[in-house]
């Protein structure tokens, strides 16, 4: 459904990521791990439209999106619940899903959408007239992947959901992520730094590091890795942990 | 008392026209972050629009509004492409209003220039039956186009206010200005709800401008003054506070108004200016916002 | 080193050529005129260099400066004080007046104070055009014994000491300081740099030199009809022209601009009429967002691209 191919990406001078190449499958739920700066937000953006690569090519669906402006690349069918967010902070709770259904066969379903989202998020029908940014963090995250999911997109685009929630927030929605895989066959890429959570959730992972792909496999047998254990899960050869 | 009476109805007539030119600037400034100083000099343009529909083709100059109103829209369509656009890709913010106020200087000579060759350096103003007529209610004059321009405020005001709460582009408008790419990855086509909005705002200059032939007069160059009106307007408000614009600009139209008894009619654009210069260096957010910034 | 005296070598052939021509050619009232105006601009598109070019600070009311000037000379000149003295003083006026307006002004937000200046200088305009509402003149002995050559030299003189000026300043302390709240405000303060100080410095420093401008003016025109004009934006619009045009921070730029401005503007003015106006509009557009430089900048540009590529050859060559 996704293919990265080679691509290298730039801001401005500096260089993020050298030849990285991935795929996503329809239906699958995808990872990709790293440390901080690691280069995966940078993805991200690229993906979605945000950054264009320097070389290489983006395709979604067999069609090349990597000179689309990201309006074009959300119509297509890749939404993005972007790092930190990003909530339209004056506009309520019901104004940011409404904005996330912009694209036109969206606006004419979005009444059914957001019924749909409140059953996936009952705190967001209590909280629909406040504004955004008086919601607290995890109301804000489930608000973002409400609004993303508004689009009724085909590829979901989750970039560092976990970043400043409660663990067991961050359980129940990483709930909520794997019954929407399930139930309507919603291809999920997620990006992460709670290596964890990210290889629990997914099918497939991908490590990156230093802009570069360094594994990949199946979620499962990147779990058990050693390299990967001693290097993201804190745990030394040996299983002690810390 | 009399005298007051009067000085309080027109202060209020003269502010609505004032609020109504700020509405174009405020919209530029809050959403794009844009300061367009050539919204004078399209205000003046709007005039000579209807002033000349009104002497070709006799159309009364508040029936010329929605001619108006297209020519206008399509000159900023052309604004925003032309000049506006390519600063998009400044990152700052500051750089962004700083490089927009330079260009647009440039606009104004450009187009001032245009205007004085294309019809003259001479002023032109619209008299019709009802010019220079009023209303007396209570022993005060209320003038016809000084109604006509309140009424035309409060029309502008109430529509902003529905368009930017209640309708989809209204909400896209308010998504862009307060997160661009989040709004871009929603499937907003953010440029071009810049792109309306800038047709939207120096529309509303020309509308402004309709006013200004039929109650005073144009001449080319007198685009400055009146933008500066704007901007006065436009700080009280408070920057991006929109649905402040109407009581800002009315209190700078009472505030004028009162003036003239202190000062004398010659001076009173200098006390507003004065009056601006003050709240610019004391309270900078303007009158209407507390300490937090308002956005649209 | 060479290349310092290179250029002051130039500059003095440039110099001398200026002073020499007028003694050895009939020059014509066309020519001297263009020329007066031309030392005009470099004067005032060199004063705007230093605040808006050096100190980035965009200063919309050069006009203010200009007519401050322009009055304080004449009234000084019109009450029988040497030519000289009245200039001098007119650039000390512009001081004052710039001790009034820059005070408030320079603690606003780098956009309020371009519309505060353009604020202020409208006051300006406005309350000089209500207290000189009618002709402001010289008695006709002025009139009887003026000659254009006078005003060239004067201009020249002038021009020669906005230029050295800008060019000791900027190669002092007090220009360093002020690059470095042009590039970044906020850095310099927080290193300690006194950003208000150096703010204040090259606003007066540049209102001086528009002072000084304004007496020349002065001088050249005697009287005015109606003197709000010498305080119209167009003073602070045609120099500002001049400088982006030519390149801002720059020393030859407001110079070059300014030639192109003023003699540039004859010679479409005779070709175009009015029309040219609205051309060099245009350019100083394409100039803002395409330029930024302005025609010394992309000069350098060039130079560095090619440099660029010679050393790629080289390399290549390797």
């Amino acid at each position: 459904m996704l293919e990265i191919s080679n691509i290298d990406v730039c801001y401005g001078d500096l260089q993020a990521l050298w030849d990285v190449s991935l795929t996503v499958g329809g239906g699958e739920i995808v990872t990709l791990v790293g440390s901080n700066g690691a280069g995966k937000s940078t993805i991200m953006k690229a993906i979605s439209g945000l950054l264009k690569p320097k070389t290489g090519s983006i395709s979604f669906e067999g069609i090349c999106v990597n000179k689309l402006p990201a309006h074009r690349i959300a119509e297509l069918g890749i939404s993005m619940v972007p790092e930190g967010r990003r909530l339209f902070p004056q506009m309520s709770v019901l104004e940011n899903l409404e904005v996330g259904a912009s694209a036109r066969e969206a606006k004419k379903a979005r009444h059914n959408t957001i019924s749909w989202i409140y059953e996936l998020f009952p705190i967001l029908r209590a909280r629909a007239r406040q504004r955004a940014v008086t919601l607290s963090g995890g109301e804000q995250q489930m608000l973002a992947i409400g609004r993303a999911l508004m689009s009724q997109p085909r590829l979901l685009l989750i970039d560092e959901m976990s970043l400043g929630l409660a663990p067991l927030l961050v359980q129940e929605i990483s709930q909520v992520i794997k019954d929407i895989n399930k139930s309507r066959k919603l291809t999920i890429f997620l990006v992460e730094q709670d290596v964890n959570m990210a290889l629990s959730m997914a099918d497939r992972g991908y490590i990156i590091e230093h802009g570069r792909i360094q594994s990949e496999g199946a979620a499962r047998e990147l779990l058990c890795n050693e390299r990967i254990k001693e290097a993201y899960l804190g745990i030394s050869p040996g299983g002690k942990a810390g | 008392m009399e005298n007051v009476i009067q000085a309080i109805v027109s202060g209020i007539l003269v502010g609505a026209l004032y609020a109504l030119i700020a509405y174009g600037l405020g919209l530029i400034m809050g959403i794009m972050k844009f300061l367009n100083v050539a919204h004078g000099s399209f205000l003046i343009l709007g005039g000579y629009v209807s002033y000349w529909i009104f002497t070709l083709w006799g159309i009364d100059p508040y029936l010329s509004v929605p001619l108006v109103i297209i020519a206008t829209f399509l000159t900023g369509l052309i604004l925003y492409k032309l000049t506006l656009s390519p600063l998009l890709k400044l990152p700052d913010i500051e750089m962004r209003v700083a490089n927009s106020l330079l260009v647009t200087f440039g606009v104004i000579y450009v187009l001032d220039n245009a205007m004085a060759l294309t019809w003259t350096p001479n002023s032109r103003s619209i008299m019709t039956s009802y010019t220079g007529e009023a209303i007396d209610i209570f022993g005060a004059h209320l003038s016809i186009t000084g109604l006509c321009g309140l009424g035309i405020a409060i029309l502008v005001a109430v529509a902003l206010y529905f368009i930017l709460s209640k309708t989809y582009f209204g909400k896209h408008v308010r998504a862009a200005t307060q997160d661009a790419e989040a709004a871009s990855l929603c499937g907003v086509n953010v440029q071009r709800t810049y792109l309306i909005s800038c047709g939207i705002a120096v529309a509303l200059a020309g509308v402004a401008g309709v006013i200004v032939v039929s109650s005073y007069s144009v001449t080319p160059t007198s685009g400055l003054s009146w933008l500066l009106i704007g901007i006065v307007v436009m700080v009280l408000a408070g920057e991006g506070n929109i649905n402040a614009i109407l009581p800002a600009g009315i209190i700078l139209g009472l505030i004028e108004s009162a003036s003239i008894f202190v000062v004398g009619a010659p001076y009173r654009q200098a006390v507003a200016l004065v009056i601006f210069i003050i709240v610019l260096m004391f309270r900078p957010q303007g009158l209407f916002t507390g300490r937090e910034q308002k956005s649209i | 080193m060479t290349a310092n005296w290179k250029k002051l070598l130039i500059a003095g052939v440039v110099c001398a050529l200026f002073i020499a021509l007028p003694m050895v050619m009939e020059l014509g009232t066309n020519i001297l005129n263009l020329l007066v105006m031309l030392f005009i601009f470099i004067i005032l598109s060199q004063s705007w260099n230093l605040i808006g070019g050096y100190t980035g600070q965009i200063n919309l009311g050069l006009a203010a400066f200009f007519g401050c000037g322009v009055l304080v000379t004449h009234f000084l000149w019109k009450a029988e004080v040497p030519i000289y003295l009245a200039v001098l003083a007119g650039g000390v006026a512009t001081v004052v007046l710039a001790v009034i307006i820059g005070l408030p002004t320079l603690r606003l937000r780098g956009v309020y104070f371009a519309i505060g200046t353009l604020a202020l200088a409208e006051v300006l305009r406005i309350v000089m055009g209500n207290i000189f509402a009618t002709w402001v003149k010289m008695p006709g002995s002025y009139v009887t014994t003026y000659s254009l050559l006078p005003r060239y030299y004067l201009g020249l003189v002038v021009a020669l000491i906005a230029v050295s000026v800008v060019y000791f300043v900027t190669n002092s302390k007090l220009g360093l300081a002020m690059v470095a709240v042009r590039d970044d405000e906020q850095a310099a303060q927080v290193t300690g740099v006194n950003t208000f100080k150096y703010k204040v410095l090259a606003l007066l420093i540049s209102a001086f030199l528009a002072g000084l401008g304004g007496g020349v003016y002065a001088f050249y025109r005697l009287s005015f009809y109606s003197i709000s004009l010498v305080f119209s934006p167009l003073w602070t619009f045609e120099p500002l022209m001049a400088v982006m045009i030519g390149g801002a921070g720059t020393l030859v730029g407001p110079v070059i601009g300014s030639f192109f401005l003023v003699i540039l503007s004859e010679v479409f003015a005779l070709t175009l009429g009015e029309a040219h106006l609205i051309l060099f509009g245009v350019l100083f557009i394409l100039v803002i967002l395409y330029f930024p430089y302005g025609l010394v900048g992309s000069v350098d540009q060039v130079r560095q691209l090619m440099a660029r590529a010679s050393r790629g050859r080289l390399w290549k060559a390797r």
